[in-house]
């Protein structure tokens, strides 16, 4: 068909067209009906998320003042104090849930890059030489991307200095402002968590001591923080517990994964009542619930003053149990419920180990090494192809728990006095995805 | 299917046609349709939360110790060099030379505190003498040329006592209760607890915020020969507290 003829067909299909248009409403029948479906909406879900430490208050992503469902500032973890070599560190339980309305297919953690909020608003237009921010959690070096946050709305810094961790301010090669950031603006060093120098968890000496008028780390001239050294030596684990099935997600224990799905966690427990010499027993009753895990054959040490006595666990307990099997044996000491009972196997595991450092979990799992959370089905086993990691609030499995501990290894032969008087802070990040 | 289209078009129009301005507005649409495929999951975005637990902190405890002779100073085990670190080896001496020694009469015993000034507890408490060495006295006219140090020389104890000096366990020479100078032991001593790896092992603790009370004892033996005249003994005691 030629162009002419293409032209005079479309005039004749406007002309039919024209007449149905004008000539319609008389043309057809006079019964008529109509409906109309009016105010029809679309609404979105949300995808949110809490994260509760223990049974303190939970915390919500959406609950932060920067503006774009990230809190960088939930409750620390842990807390701990006064802790040595050897000794059993501690534990704490983390429970992140969906809040929102949308299934989540990714959940992950991950160790956060150096970072602060602001503290003192930006306003648009304004140059700016200095970040005033809460205490640095972690170090940045003078050339850092030093990105703020705050909705949609992104700049990035350049920083013109070094910055210790716990510093106030960072300062930066003078920009304008491309946007009022308010306080609360999220501040991430994007250059950081590279090497044990500029990880997000950082070592200062600690200016109070472990019991009052002890020595703290600021009377002591050998314990210097250069490098990290107790953010590099302390171990990190990470144990997900949801629905009494086991996988240790992070720590010794996680790679290989165990079968049992349990990390190497020490305990640090009482006897719930006192043992007799009158005859054997085959279980130690327990208090607090057990605060780690005791793998089949472990030796379990009870120790009162200088009495103490080794048994052997006959089965695994996990977290929460409150009582471990053990071999049958008669007790040499009629040992009070102030006796401690600590595994030994579980210490002698760790002790040696240099890998499971908090250190390395900044370098190696941080926004490009991230972990993430598949469904737990079974002690040791998830499902790496299910659609969905967290279900949205009040449906199947919106809430997941997990055990987060530190230990301080005892490596034999070394001397531990540098990491005396020393206190690392670091920080995890939860995170989901629609 | 845009591709295909826009071939044909360019295969049979010149650029004044009105197909060639058809032909521009199918390019656009390719444009933009490829544009769209293009930048599609960039655009569109997807929903993510995420919270941070900040500022978890992990403290180390210390373990030191201080070291006081009689009512002197304390001495800080961490007050010595940065290196080796928390070893002191410049604590106050327990006997000078101008304490005289005369055979079968005890010097007054050297009250030694240990305390731990630390925040966590002591596992272990051991003692040695890392060296002792003969010589003349400062001063004496004319040296017998014995040595206190070897066997038949200076006696010697190591006495554990409340805080108020009441004798609770003798660790050297061993003995329950209070010591008795022994021949020869402060040769004995030294020769066989001279290094960290040999020493006297005192128990456990202190606990932090503890002290444990020692004295030390010295005599030289009544059957002394002369020869232990105008002679002295130098030695140091190491104490060391371990986790």
């Amino acid at each position: 068909m030629s162009l002419r003829e293409l032209k005079a067909l479309l005039l004749f299909l406007m002309a039919i067209g024209a007449a149905a248009y004008f000539g319609g409403g008389a043309t057809f029948a006079s019964f008529s009906a109509e409906t109309t479906n009016p105010g029809s909406a679309v609404a979105s879900g949300t995808l949110t998320m809490s994260d509760q430490v223990n049974s303190t208050t939970a915390c919500l992503s959406a609950g932060s003042t920067a503006a774009n469902n990230v809190n960088p500032a939930c409750a620390a973890v842990l807390t701990l104090t006064n802790v040595a070599p050897g000794v059993y560190g501690g534990v704490a339980q983390v429970t992140v849930q969906n809040t929102g309305s949308i299934d989540a297919s990714k959940f992950y953690f991950w160790a956060p890059q150096v970072n602060a909020t602001l503290n003192a608003a930006l306003t648009n237009g304004n140059s700016v030489t200095s970040l005033t921010v809460t205490a640095l959690e972690g170090t940045v070096t003078s050339g850092d991307s030093i990105v703020v946050n705050y909705g949609t709305h992104t700049q990035t810094f350049v920083a013109n200095a070094a910055a210790s961790g716990g510093a106030t301010s960072i300062s930066v090669t003078s920009l304008a402002a491309n946007f009022s950031y308010p306080i609360g603006t999220i501040v991430s060093d994007t250059s950081s968590n590279t090497s044990a120098t500029n990880t997000d968890c950082y070592d200062v000496k600690t200016t109070t001591p472990g019991t009052t008028g002890a020595s703290k780390g600021t009377d002591l001239n050998f314990n210097p923080v250069t490098g990290n050294p107790f953010c590099g030596a302390a171990l990190l684990f990470v144990q997900e517990t949801t629905g009494a099935k086991n996988y240790c997600w992070l720590g010794k224990g996680s790679s290989p994964e165990a079968a049992s799905g349990m990390c190497s966690a020490p305990i640090s427990v009482n006897l719930t009542s006192a043992l007799s010499t009158g005859g054997a027993i085959t279980s130690l009753p327990v208090t607090p619930a057990l605060n780690g895990n005791v793998a089949s054959g472990d030796s379990i040490v009870v120790s009162s003053g200088s009495n103490t006595q080794t048994f052997t666990a006959s089965a695994a307990a996990s977290f929460g149990a409150t009582s471990i099997s053990v071999s049958s044996l008669t007790p040499n000491f009629a040992y009070p419920t102030t006796s401690t009972v600590t595994d030994s196997t579980t210490l002698s595991a760790l002790n040696p180990d240099q890998t499971d450092t908090i250190t390395n979990f900044d370098t190696a799992h941080n926004t490009v090494g991230k972990i993430q959370l598949f469904p737990v089905t079974a002690n040791g086993t998830v499902d790496n192809a299910a659609p969905v990691e967290l279900s949205h609030f009040n449906n199947g499995t919106y809430s997941r728990i997990f055990q987060v501990g530190v230990y301080l290894p005892a490596p034999s032969g070394i001397n531990q006095n540098p990491l005396q008087g020393l206190q690392s802070t670091f920080g995890i990040t939860w995170h989901i995805d629609q | 299917m845009f591709t295909v289209l826009y071939r044909h078009v360019h295969a049979s129009a010149g650029p004044t046609s009105s197909t060639w301005r058809l032909k521009k507005i199918l390019a656009s649409l390719i444009a933009i349709g490829a544009l769209s495929s293009v930048t599609a999951t960039g655009t569109l975005a997807l929903l993510s939360s995420q919270a941070s637990n900040a500022r978890s902190s992990v403290a180390s405890g210390t373990l030191t110790f201080d070291n006081t002779v009689n009512t002197g100073t304390a001495c800080y085990s961490y007050s010595g060099p940065s290196s080796p670190g928390n070893v002191n080896t410049s604590c106050q001496a327990l006997i000078t030379s101008s304490t005289l020694n005369y055979p079968g009469v005890a010097i007054t015993p050297v009250k030694v505190t240990i305390t731990n000034d630390g925040s966590i507890g002591a596992a272990a408490l051991s003692v040695y003498m890392p060296s002792c060495t003969a010589g003349p006295t400062p001063g004496a006219p004319s040296p017998g040329g014995a040595d206190p140090c070897a066997a038949s020389g200076a006696q010697f104890y190591i006495q554990e006592t409340t805080s108020s000096g009441t004798p609770t366990t003798c660790w050297f020479p061993s003995a329950a209760g209070a010591c008795t100078f022994v021949a020869s032991s402060l040769h004995v001593f030294a020769i066989n607890a001279n290094s960290m790896t040999s020493a006297l092992t005192l128990g456990s603790g202190p606990a932090h915020g503890q002290a444990r009370y020692f004295q030390i004892g010295m005599e030289l033996p009544s059957t002394a020969s002369n020869a232990l005249q105008g002679e002295e003994a130098v030695f140091g005691l190491t104490w060391h507290i371990s986790t």
